[in-house]
């Protein structure tokens, strides 16, 4: 269940390939793979979205329960974020709990929402330093065709700005929609060579050393950021990836996300 | 069981709560090779049912020692999203899961030629998105499906179905509140000549109610084990062909 | 109920009530012929077979395929052939003699190669072997990957749809029956073969592909010009 070696005849076909300009599936550099998102999937969860980008498929659901504060933040609500790599999405991903790759995911996909603001804590205290709201973010992978992040970063976000706090059920009062006030949106490139080539494909991740990803938030202010993989990025490369990212989640927040 | 003072009766004109009679299946969707990476796969709904099941092989089996010699290993993991039920569930196997995943193995087992591969793995992942009752046979009829897009040998389909009783009745295919206040579930699961592959019981029920629950069931398993054909039928006659030719002259007479 | 009406069948269709008719990818139970693979049924001679519409290649001695170098241990090359079963290729497989520290200067890791399969034993052991004139190491061109049930429509009857391609696309063309397909001619030539073959490969199992395939050629010939 190893990756298995790719064939440096196809290694070199990409770099073949970068050098003029052009990648494998014919985009350009900084483009995007087609997305389908819908949200609400899972009526069962108080939230939900399946994104499709490309050939990645990541479902995320979000439930919302009433439970006890951190003891540091009394007033404030918890956000809990998971992520499910099953092995049903990739030959490559094992049964068990999360591993470095699987907890990296969740936690860069928290940070978005978090920094961002986008959820406001104090909203979700219902008394303080006894019980507020937990949100469980689960990001469930259904199929690995690469750049895991920017699809479950989308869907964690879209489940959030569509979800209900289901106060009804608890005699907490009447169901109300969960007030999101960011709308944060992740883009990752991979350094290839001299280039940087944003939503990466599979073959494009394996063969490149580091990624980036920038997570951007409505008023193009940058509030995440993660550099990943054992290579060297250039600082000329981190300028251009995070001015294409405040443009790329710009166009992604106007056409999906209705912002 | 709730209070009797306020009993809730699940039929209202012979009709169950969900407007269906009670030996109706629930709404059913399917998809097949629906996913990428994986070498066969099945999006099923039944009812508010969600499902989607995959297989990965035949393949190499990793840990070597698990292999065996003569022919492939069928190995099947049933796992719930965190999502998928009312109150969110922690992630992992708990040991209904794991009892899950052993049952609807033997479910499948029976059918899979798997002396054709030798020394290697047949992994069948099932995850369920959504739950309401039925999880189990969803998951064993999309992954019957699954196997067969992988093009794994099989004798056949195997189709599954429960069966309970609710009310006194004994109905088909219990949705979670039938499940849930109901006094008997029966899941099976069976090859399209009736062999059956996958039985349980829990609850309460006379023997005479259980012969009804079972013959029901079955009938449930046959209208299922049409839609897993047709799904897969379609999927390559839908392309172009024009009629007045012989269709055997395609993927057959050239090649070979 | 027999299923012979439609062409498609799924494990478990009968085919026919004679069980002497039992062919390839078929069983029988009960006197009767059913098909064991999702595929297309067909009678050929007066055999019944079935022909898988998806599956994994199972290397046979003879086959030739085109491998990837995973690893290299002690004197042999382990070599992916996109197959449930790794290769092996012992360095006296070669068309000439070569030391055990120069095996990597020779083949290393990631390298594909165009080899035939010599032997596969009782437990799955699939030995390789290179020596031969008409294999080698793969060091230009491109490898695709379709399933490998749709190698024999792509080769087509005697090569009819290989050969054609190769003449129309103006490249060298060799595919694997493990499913890997290897083309070599200029960028331009090389996007169109693949393009072509992976058409054959969705349309495998339709009628009048060939000269389906020889007009789409043609049209995209004439646009590039």
């Amino acid at each position: 269940m190893s990756d298995v070696v790719m064939a440096e005849i196809r290694k070199d076909y990409l770099y073949h390939l970068v050098l003029k300009g052009e990648r494998a599936d014919g985009r350009a550099f900084d483009e995007y793979r087609e997305i389908v998102l819908e949200t609400g999937p899972i009526r069962k969860a108080d939230g939900s979205a399946l994104v499709k980008l490309g050939n990645t498929q990541v479902m995320v659901g979000v439930k919302i329960q009433p439970g006890e504060p951190f003891s540091d933040t009394p007033n404030k609500g918890v956000i809990i974020t998971n992520a499910e790599l099953v092995p049903l999405a990739s030959p490559n991903f094992e049964p068990g709990p999360p591993n470095e790759v699987g907890i990296e995911l969740a936690r860069v996909v928290d940070r978005g929402v978090r920094e961002s603001g986008a959820i406001d804590l104090e909203a979700l205290c219902i008394t303080p330093g006894e019980k507020v709201w937990i949100v469980f973010i689960d990001v469930h992978i259904l199929d690995d065709c690469g750049n895991l992040m920017d699809a479950s970063s989308l869907g964690a976000i879209a489940a959030l700005m569509t979800a209900k706090v289901p106060a009804a059920q608890y005699g907490l009062g009447e169901d109300y929609p969960l007030p999101v006030k960011d709308v944060p949106v992740a883009t990752t490139a991979v350094e290839f060579g001299d280039a940087v080539i944003f939503d990466p494909d599979t073959d494009e991740e394996s063969v490149a050393d580091t990624k980036l990803t920038v997570i951007t938030t409505a008023d193009g202010s940058v509030c995440g950021m993660q550099k990943s993989g054992p290579g060297f990025i250039s600082q000329d490369h981190i300028y251009r990836i995070v001015d294409i990212a405040c443009e790329r989640a710009k166009e992604i927040r106007e056409k999906f996300l209705e912002v | 069981m709730i209070g009797m003072d306020e009993k809730l009766s699940f039929f209202k004109n012979g009709l169950r709560l969900d407007g269906r009679r009670p030996d109706e299946l629930r709404p059913i969707k399917i998809e097949v090779g629906v996913l990428a990476r994986a070498d066969g796969s099945c999006y099923m709904e039944m009812g508010d049912n969600k499902v989607m099941a995959a297989v990965y092989g035949p393949r190499e089996v990793h840990p070597r020692h698990l292999q065996e010699a003569t022919r492939a290993i069928v190995r099947y993991r049933y796992n719930m999203a965190s999502f998928s039920v009312e109150e969110r569930k922690r992630p992992g196997p708990d040991r209904r899961s794991n009892e899950v995943s052993k049952v609807s193995r033997e479910a499948l087992v029976p059918v899979v030629l798997t002396s054709y591969f030798p020394k290697s793995v047949v992994d069948v992942f099932v995850e369920v998105l959504q739950a309401d009752a039925g999880t189990r046979t969803a998951g064993i009829n999309a992954a019957s499906v699954a196997l067969a897009d992988a093009g794994i040998p099989m004798k056949s389909l195997i189709s599954s179905c429960a069966a309970g009783k609710v009310d006194g009745e004994i109905v088909l295919d219990p949705m979670k509140l039938e499940d849930n206040f109901g006094e008997a579930d029966v899941p099976i699961a069976m090859t399209p000549n009736g062999d059956i592959t996958l039985l349980q019981m829990d609850g309460r029920l006379t023997p005479e109610e259980f012969r009804r629950a079972l013959e029901l069931a079955k009938t449930g398993c046959q209208q299922i084990y049409e839609i897993q054909r047709k799904v897969l039928v379609d999927r390559y006659s839908s392309m172009d062909v024009p009629e007045s030719c012989d269709e055997s002259e395609g993927l057959v007479e050239e090649g070979i | 109920m027999d299923r012979m009406d439609r062409n498609v069948v799924v494990p478990g269709d009968r085919l026919s009530d004679d069980p002497k008719k039992a062919g390839e990818g078929t069983y029988v139970m009960d006197g009767k012929v059913c098909s064991l693979l999702y595929g297309m049924a067909s009678s050929y001679k007066d055999k019944v077979r079935v022909i898988p519409l998806a599956g994994k290649y199972v290397p046979s001695p003879g086959d030739t395929v085109i491998g990837t170098v995973q690893d290299i241990v002690f004197s042999n090359w382990i070599v992916n052939i996109n197959s449930p079963y790794e290769g092996l290729l012992h360095i006296s497989e070669l068309p000439r003699k070569i030391e055990m520290n120069e095996m990597s200067k020779y083949l290393r890791i990631g390298s594909s190669v165009m080899i035939r399969v010599k032997d596969v034993d009782s437990t799955m052991k699939v030995e390789l072997t290179l020596n031969d004139r008409r294999l080698g190491v793969l060091t230009r061109g491109r490898v695709a990957e379709i399933s490998p049930t749709r190698v024999p429509r792509l080769i087509g009857k005697g090569g009819s749809m290989i050969n054609m391609l190769k003449k129309e696309l103006n490249c060298n063309i060799f595919v694997g029956q493990n499913g890997r397909i290897w083309v070599d001619g200029n960028d331009d030539d090389m996007d169109l073969a693949l393009k072509t073959i992976l058409i054959i490969e969705k349309e495998a199992h339709t009628t009048g592909l060939t000269d389906r395939i020889m007009e789409f050629l043609r049209t995209e010939k004439e646009a590039r010009s």
